[in-house]
């Protein structure tokens, strides 16, 4: 039974705890958030102590694990504390903001060795798992083309979007993820051209943040991949994966929640909205996502997203940042 | 009843023949080809007369429109010819692969008053066309995406290709005015391309790619996405998803039954979907030789004239300078 702690009980958090709670091998022991209500809600549900600093917390001797899910700006000092403490740490994306912060804890963190999982929760999806798997065992033989669209149903407030570091290092570092979980570690992206707009978003305008974004990135052996997203879909949350490779194609497809399809005098086939949220899209995923961090934990085995993957993304969303400013693909310099 | 003399009798010019020949508001009276013994298949097949010289074809009192299905290097030659005989000109795409011969061409052209169609026959496809009219009734809201799949089943061979002008003008050049069609008054502002050659050898010859992709700004905003490939084996592929405000549309690919299957293995299962181009879009050829016909008769502009065939050049070599200096670069039309 792994024993967790929960830093910040938000929206993230709560869903962390249900699942913690939801899964037979975990257990919630401790929690704590800046917010004493939310704190007492949340334990009221799961049963679980209330600690009075985060510190009491992750150094809480029955914990083996650490959820890190509050503000992005808390972080690397929780990551910091519960690697000191010999913890096995889950931080939910990003890392932080600041390149320079995160290469800091990157050397702060040799003088330790515990687990560390960066929430990219997407590769936990079984739809674009799946799709991965099969490209993996050579189904679309050798992969040339990938396609990704990620567009929010509804876009976040002015409250959200201010502290949250900018369209690419807030939404498309996902899809900077899923772009290397699908193309494997031994092929990276190498160069990007970003480009974007604010076409509708007043919250995005009042943060000087942009709502729509196109970008074509290269990897080392030519692969090329696009992305594009918007703050706002009025169809739902559109979560595409589409692949193509020398023996074909494969696409991870949106999900609704039933099955049913409609057929009347103006429409044929026609479904209910897709999901809305990424907590109901994702549902599955985040479920899974624990179940092998807790897998990793037990079997000592290595985090299947870890501290770099966190780092690799926010220097590609940096990178993106570089071409939008100049005007010109840039080259991506890892180190 | 429009008499045509059809120039060119290749792969394009057969079917563009059989259009002809079956709508009831036109004829073919010549057939004209370097190859003669293509011209008297058609001939024989169409019952018409085979010209002996292209300007035979062209300058027949008979005749009152031109349509251009030849090599590209023959089309502005025969433009000019036909722009000078009086008749209605169908031209297929493109123009010319060089600017400067596009320009000096249209400076001529400015001497004659003939009705000039490019043609860009996906405008016409019933399916992509309700796409663009959805957007256009404001049934998607404000337009702020659009993304256009193109993928050919096969690359085309070194003999086609040293010729072609390059993937983004003989291939994408296509996706360009499609994206122009959707757009409107609206023209693409700014381009960024790239590309890579992943499987087919013969582009390393000819400094060509198999492999693009390219992401475009129009001047309100708009921002566009394309991206090509050369070999699909699952088919022709033609995908345009156009995205707004208030929703979206998709213009899926086609297959040429609606047979599903159901196994052990798989759900839902189609066949593959239409294999190339002249399977995909035989509706779109017929339609845009008929709405050609509609115009010349009622004496209405051209749907699509020499200025977009021009346009659409000018986009591709603006990606082919993106390409080479990896900026994103303002189109000057």
């Amino acid at each position: 039974m792994i024993k967790f702690a929960l830093l910040g009980a938000g929206r993230i958090g709560k869903m962390h705890a249900n699942n913690i709670a939801l899964n037979p091998l975990s257990d919630l022991e401790i929690l704590y958030d800046i917010n004493r209500n939310a704190s007492k809600e949340l334990s009221d549900i799961h049963n679980c102590k209330i600690a009075k600093s985060a510190e009491e917390a992750i150094n809480n001797e029955k914990v083996d694990a650490v959820v890190i899910s509050s503000a992005t700006p808390t972080h690397i000092e929780y990551i910091l504390l519960a690697a000191k403490a010999n913890k096995a740490i889950f931080c939910e994306k990003p890392i932080d903001l600041d390149i320079k912060k995160v290469d800091q804890c990157k050397k702060d963190l040799k003088k330790y060795n515990v687990p560390i999982h960066i929430g990219f929760n997407r590769r936990f999806d079984l739809s674009h798992r799946s799709l991965k798997n099969a490209k993996d065992k050579g189904e679309i033989g050798d992969l040339e083309m990938i396609v990704i669209s990620d567009r929010d149903a509804v876009a976040p407030s002015v409250e959200f979007l201010k502290n949250a570091g900018g369209l690419f290092r807030d939404k498309t570092v996902h899809d900077f993820d899923l772009t290397r979980f699908i193309l494997g570690n031994k092929d990276p992206i190498v160069e990007i051209f970003a480009y974007g707009e604010n076409l509708f978003c007043q919250s995005a305008k009042q943060t000087d943040d942009l709502d729509t974004a196109m970008f074509i990135m290269k990897s080392q052996s030519g692969i090329l991949c696009h992305i594009n997203n918007s703050r706002r879909a009025v169809y739902g949350y559109d979560q595409r994966i589409e692949i193509l490779g020398s023996k074909g194609m494969i696409i991870s497809d949106n999900q609704t929640p039933t099955s049913i399809k409609k057929f009347n005098k103006d429409m044929n086939k026609a479904e209910i909205p897709i999901y809305y949220f990424f907590q109901e899209r994702y549902d599955q995923a985040y479920k899974h996502q624990l179940n092998i961090f807790i897998d990793c934990i037990i079997n000592n085995k290595p985090t299947l997203v870890n501290f770099e993957d966190g780092r690799i993304a926010l220097i590609i969303a940096n990178a993106a940042y570089e071409s939008l400013n100049t005007g010109k693909s840039v080259k991506i310099k890892y180190y | 009843m429009l008499k045509f003399s059809l120039l060119g009798v290749g792969r394009i010019g057969k079917m563009h023949a059989q259009n002809i020949a079956i709508n009831p508001n036109c004829e073919l009276e010549y057939v004209y080809d370097v190859n003669n013994p293509a011209a008297e298949k058609i001939a024989k097949e169409i019952d018409c007369k085979i010209a002996k010289s292209p300007e035979e074809a062209i300058s027949s009192s008979n005749v009152d429109v031109v349509y251009i299905a030849t090599a590209t290097p023959t089309h502005i030659d025969y433009i000019l010819q036909a722009a000078n005989a009086g008749k209605a000109i169908f031209c297929e795409k493109p123009i010319d692969l060089d600017i400067k011969k596009v320009e000096a061409c249209k400076k001529e052209l400015e001497k004659y008053n003939v009705p000039v169609h490019i043609g860009f026959n996906r405008r016409f496809d019933p399916s992509h066309k309700s796409a663009k009219e959805a957007k256009d009734s404001g049934e998607i809201g404000k337009l702020e995406k659009i993304i256009i799949t193109s993928r050919d089943p096969s690359p085309p061979g070194i003999d086609y290709l040293k010729d072609s002008g390059g993937m983004y003008r003989d291939m994408t050049i296509h996706d360009f005015d499609l994206m122009h069609y959707i757009l409107g008054n609206d023209p693409i502002e700014k381009v960024f391309a790239t590309g890579s050659i992943l499987f087919d050898e013969d582009c390393k010859e000819i400094n060509d790619m198999d492999t693009a992709m390219i992401v475009m700004r129009s001047r309100s905003g708009v921002l566009c996405h394309i991206n090509n490939s050369r070999r699909a084996v699952y088919g022709y592929d033609q995908r345009v998803e156009i995205f707004g405000s208030k929703g979206m549309v998709i213009s899926d690919n086609q297959t040429p039954s609606s047979l599903q299957k159901f196994t052990n293995k798989i759900t839902k299962a189609q066949e593959p979907i239409h294999y190339f181009f002249i399977e995909r879009y035989k509706e779109a050829y017929k339609i845009q030789l008929q709405v050609f016909i509609d115009n010349i008769l009622n004496n209405k502009p051209t749907a699509v004239n020499f200025d977009d065939g021009r346009n659409a050049l000018i986009v591709a070599n603006g990606a082919l300078e993106s390409y080479q200096s990896g900026k994103f670069i303002k189109i000057n039309y």
